[in-house]
């Protein structure tokens, strides 16, 4: 089984919808299983999902390899704290992908100071 | 050029000096040696200087030195033993300076490094950010410098408040606090100059009864915003902040870290109130440059899923952190034993956003703590009755006085934060004094009541509430505990450095003691920003070096923190800050001179930590983090010594 523990309008997805506590849905693993797979099992629209994702705690992404007995964290995309571009630069913002570099380059602080090391 | 003088006080000395030349004046009325006030000033520029009446007696005093007219900026020196005030043109060296550039400056050249922090030799210094006062959106902050006498270093904190703009708008670049007077004393600044009136009165109260009479005393919430300490910082409590008024007039804007409230009180300095009317705002230099830059900065934070209305900060507040760093393991719980909260959920954002909707029936999205804030993330919590209970709580607040206490009761949660605005405390050093009593037998975890009684002991400044008022490490060493979390003597904030260990680095070896604002490290690792970093990983060094740098800069600007999250991810927001100052400076800046100046920041800021006697042993996280492996990932602190020195190496 793998719990995944939702947030914000996902919590509808779960039977207790109650903010101040866990709202944890209990999905069968299967073999193959990623965070996308199980997202689309669970009937979660993922225009709905944010970009915040962990995997027992780990920042992941949709493509993440899931194992039996791992635990989920979601959270939407109106609570997110990440660009959705990092996953899917299709819908990044303009000025999201006219940023230089790849999203796992640094920042524009990090190259203004990486030579003053 | 010679500004004119009007003196209505009796027996007072007034020494002028004008653009350098010693034009020395004296005026002398009034009967016997009385007590001597002495305006000292330099009008660059021609202008009506005015000194206005008051009362004059062995208690009060009152002087001033009229701003109106006067088109450049200057620093205004307050010395508390004579209750003096002095305007001094800005020396050349500190001409592109300002906030934390500027406070970290002043305090580093003229603060003996080795000075007891509440001694007379200790300086409090304010600045308004460089593009404070401005149109320029989110930049209301102002810098507090100091020695600290939390961590015995270097001190810059700041707040969001409308009080910044004002100073700002007044022309005073810097606000420097000397000396130290008997007893408490109000000082009133306004167009027409600056005045002393007794404080002893207002003391031993809580600032939610003050502020209003205080108000009410200097016109009203539209004319004047009041800076003030609480009990905590009369009684010169190494936890106590500096607060300043919201726009609604709430007393819940804090300088919070580092016990800069306690230096203030040292100076017997109560309150700062200033009004602006009359004042003819900031100059600019090019105004096609800034409009330029400032348009930018919107665009990227109205843009940004982070700052964007009813985006992530404006819903849920910072408290919305609560539920994605418990997810990520790093949430510290019981005074930094785990990094998972099972009551996590209780005290989070949504729960914030949820309980507000449920008892007030509307859904409250969050207010701007400052005027011309677009970010908007200040937020209210309400009792069942639908009554307002207390503004704001902040992530680090939920945290500190809920998670890490193993609190997870809302309303207890939100009456220790409304004690800690009441008594003027830093809400972070003071949930994690909690923490580190209960470690050490005080209370038991969890027990919200009690911790609530806790800190009325501080706000009775009785002895054991002295103790918690000392902060965490004192605590520790009074209850016999080796699980304190801190660096340099400041308890560590919201974020377990053993499961984000950029954070963790900023933590060692920032110039502030455990300080997370220093280097905003948390934001690529959790949020994301400006790219996808493992928390987990130790190569560290780097970012933690140019974060910090960042971060300085930020601090210069006036701007709030929170446009980092907008302005790493879309690069035009970035260069819109650089063109905002260069608007305003005349300058040319690009985004090189970020890391050149917040280098120069820093290395002000060591200097002065090295000449108070800090050595790289002090950039150490407590030991108990390298061999304690915190749940759920089961990690130690492992970053080398060597790998930390090397950072400012």
């Amino acid at each position: 089984m793998i719990d995944i523990h939702l947030y914000g309008k996902l919590r509808r997805f779960a039977r207790d919808q109650d903010p101040t506590s866990p709202s944890i849905v209990a999905v069968t693993w299967e073999s193959g299983d990623t965070i996308r797979s199980i997202v689309l099992r669970l009937g979660i629209p993922l225009t709905d999902l944010g970009s915040n994702m962990f995997l027992n705690g780990r920042y992941a992404t949709l493509d993440a390899t899931v194992q039996d007995g791992d635990r989920l964290g979601l959270f939407p995309d109106d609570m997110q704290l990440l660009y959705k571009w990092y996953f899917s630069p299709s819908q990044g913002s303009a000025a999201a992908k006219s940023r230089q570099g790849s999203p796992d380059s640094t920042s524009p602080i990090g190259g203004g100071t990486k030579s003053e090391g | 050029m010679r500004g004119r003088l009007i003196v209505a006080n009796p027996g007072i000395v007034v020494r002028q000096q004008h653009a350098g030349k010693d034009a020395t004046e004296d005026v002398r009325r009034g009967i016997g040696a009385p007590p001597s006030i002495q305006v000292r000033f330099s009008c660059p520029t021609p202008g009506i200087a005015t000194i206005v009446g008051g009362q004059l007696n062995n208690q009060s005093t009152r002087n001033g030195y009229g701003l109106k007219g006067a088109p450049m900026d200057r620093f205004l020196r307050v010395d508390m033993s004579a209750r003096t005030v002095s305007f001094e043109d800005i020396p050349s060296k500190y001409k592109n300076r300002a906030g934390r550039w500027l406070t970290s400056s002043i305090i580093h050249d003229e603060v003996p490094a080795t000075c007891h922090p509440l001694g007379p030799n200790n300086k409090l210094v304010f600045s308004p950010g460089i593009v404070t006062g401005t149109a320029s959106p989110t930049s209301s902050r102002i810098s507090v410098g100091g020695k600290s006498p939390l961590t015995g270093g270097i001190k810059e904190a700041n707040a969001g408040t409308g009080w910044a703009r004002r100073l700002a708008k007044l022309g005073i670049r810097a606000l420097i606090v000397e000396g130290q007077a008997d007893g408490f004393w109000t000082l009133k600044i306004d167009c027409h100059g600056a005045s002393f009136e007794p404080a002893e009165s207002w003391t031993g109260e809580r600032l939610s009864d003050v502020y209003p009479t205080m108000f009410d005393r200097f016109d009203s919430l539209e004319s004047v915003d009041i800076c003030s300490i609480g009990i905590a910082g009369e009684h010169r409590m190494p936890a106590a902040g500096i607060c300043f008024n919201d726009q609604n007039g709430r007393p819940s804007r804090y300088a919070g870290r580092g016990g800069l409230g306690a230096v203030m009180g040292s100076k017997g300095l109560k309150f700062i109130v200033i009004n602006d009317a009359g004042a003819e705002g900031i100059s600019i230099a090019d105004q096609e440059t800034f409009d330029g830059g400032r348009k930018k900065m919107a665009a990227a934070l109205t843009d940004h899923a982070i700052t964007k209305p009813q985006g992530a900060l404006n819903s849920y507040g910072t408290a919305v952190l609560v539920n994605i760093i418990n997810e990520a393991g790093a949430l510290p719980t019981n005074n930094f034993r785990t990094g998972r909260f099972d009551g996590a959920a209780k005290i989070a954002g949504e729960a914030i956003f949820e309980g507000n909707k449920a008892r007030t029936g509307a859904e409250l999205y969050n207010h701007a703590c400052s005027p011309g804030c677009i970010i908007r993330c200040s937020n209210t919590w309400h009792r069942e009755d639908g009554t307002e209970h207390t503004s704001c709580i902040e992530y680090e607040s939920a945290w500190a006085l809920g998670a890490n206490c193993g609190v997870d009761n809302l309303d207890q949660v939100a009456e220790m934060n409304l004690l800690c605005n009441e008594y003027g405390l830093d809400t972070i050093e003071i949930g994690g004094t909690l923490a580190v009593a209960m470690e050490g037998g005080v209370a038991d975890f969890g027990d919200g009541a009690k911790a609530i009684e806790l800190i009325h002991e501080i706000g009775k400044a009785t002895p054991l509430g002295k103790i918690l008022g000392a902060g965490a490490k004192v605590a520790g060493k009074t209850f016999g505990v080796a699980r304190v979390p801190h660096v340099k003597g400041q308890n560590m904030p919201a974020y377990e450095p053993r499961a984000i260990k950029g954070i963790g680095m900023t933590y060692a070896i920032s110039t502030m003691g455990a300080d997370h604002t220093a280097g905003y490290t948390i934001a690529p690792e959790i949020l994301g920003v400006s790219g996808k970093l493992d928390p987990l990983n130790p190569d560290k060094v780097e970012l933690a070096r140019n974060f910090q740098y960042a971060t300085a800069f930020i601090d210069t600007t006036g701007h709030c923190l929170f446009i980092a999250f907008a302005i790493l991810d879309i690069a035009s927001g970035f260069e819109g800050m650089v063109e905002e100052c260069n608007g305003v400076l005349g300058t040319a800046w690009t985004a090189d001179d970020v890391g050149r100046i917040g280098k120069e920041i820093l290395d002000l800021e060591l200097d002065f930590n090295r000449r108070a006697g800090f050595t790289p042993a002090d950039d150490r996280l407590p030991e108990f983090m390298t061999y304690e492996p915190l749940p759920p990932h089961d990690v130690v602190w492992d970053i080398s010594e060597s790998d930390i020195d090397s950072v400012f190496g």
